[in-house]
């Protein structure tokens, strides 16, 4: 019996199920321009946590990344779930760095 | 200094098993006749896979077996999650679907269209404009 991945599994379970979290609130305060940010952050994070040294950290550091880059593809259409009442809709935004840049990306969605 | 190449194996894990769950329940719900089945194999898949985990003695199958595991267990709750989306107009329903025509005929609020097909405008959109933004891509005035 090996505790490992299932404990994992459940950690991930954790993070994933903290991903609606903060993806709700992210885009409602932040906007979805922020996803290259996030992105960013996720894949910044999962290169970070090749370096652990522990197993525990390293799964858990790769989870968190993989967590970050999947809610950075899932805030355009969070956007669109607020402007349609499904979700508190706030309109004023805290804009990113280069928003009118980002603006002329399209953002992706899996 | 070694790379520790199990943070890779979780990031893949997680982010295909979300891709993958995301997708395939979006896509399973949309064409079953009847929900039970879907929901009952994942169930199943998502449990033989923590118990892979459980008892291989290899770290990689044990966290990639684990994590999959677990996204498989949620996308069962979420296949149910997902005709419920479909009833309350949420996600587009499939008239070809005998169990979404079912849905069409008892919910009103229940749609073909897909009111998430579209850009963000920055506003709130009331009902008449989310059907044209997503059919003529044209806004308000």
């Amino acid at each position: 019996m090996n505790g490992f991945g299932l404990a994992i599994g459940l950690a991930t379970f954790l993070i994933i199920g903290l991903g609606f979290v903060w993806v709700i609130r992210g885009e409602r305060y932040f906007g979805f321009l922020w996803w290259p940010y996030v992105m960013g952050l996720g894949v910044f994070v999962i290169l970070g946590s090749l370096f652990f040294a522990s197993d525990w950290l390293a799964a858990l550091g790769g989870a968190i990344g993989a967590s970050l880059v999947w809610g950075a593809t899932e805030l355009k259409e969070q956007a669109i779930r607020a402007e349609l009442g499904w979700f508190p809709f706030k309109a004023k935004k805290i804009e990113p760095p280069f928003a009118d840049k980002i603006r002329t990306w399209k953002a992706p969605h899996l | 200094m070694s790379l520790n190449l199990i943070a890779l194996t979780a990031a893949l894990s997680a982010f295909l098993g979300i891709w993958w769950g995301h997708v395939g329940v979006r896509v399973i719900e949309r064409h079953s006749p009847r929900l039970w089945p879907a929901v009952l194999l994942t169930l199943l898949l998502g449990l033989a896979l923590e118990l892979w985990a459980a008892t291989t003695d290899n770290k990689h199958i044990a966290v990639a077996a684990g994590i999959i595991g677990v996204t498989l267990l949620w996308d069962a709750f979420e296949l149910v999650r997902q005709e419920n989306r479909v009833k309350h107009g949420h996600a587009p329903a499939n008239p070809d679907n005998p169990r979404h025509a079912r849905i069409l005929k008892a919910h009103s609020s229940a749609t073909t269209l897909d009111l998430l097909d579209r850009e963000p405008v920055g506003r709130r959109v009331n009902a008449e404009e989310a059907v044209r933004l997503v059919t003529t891509g044209e806004e308000a005035s």
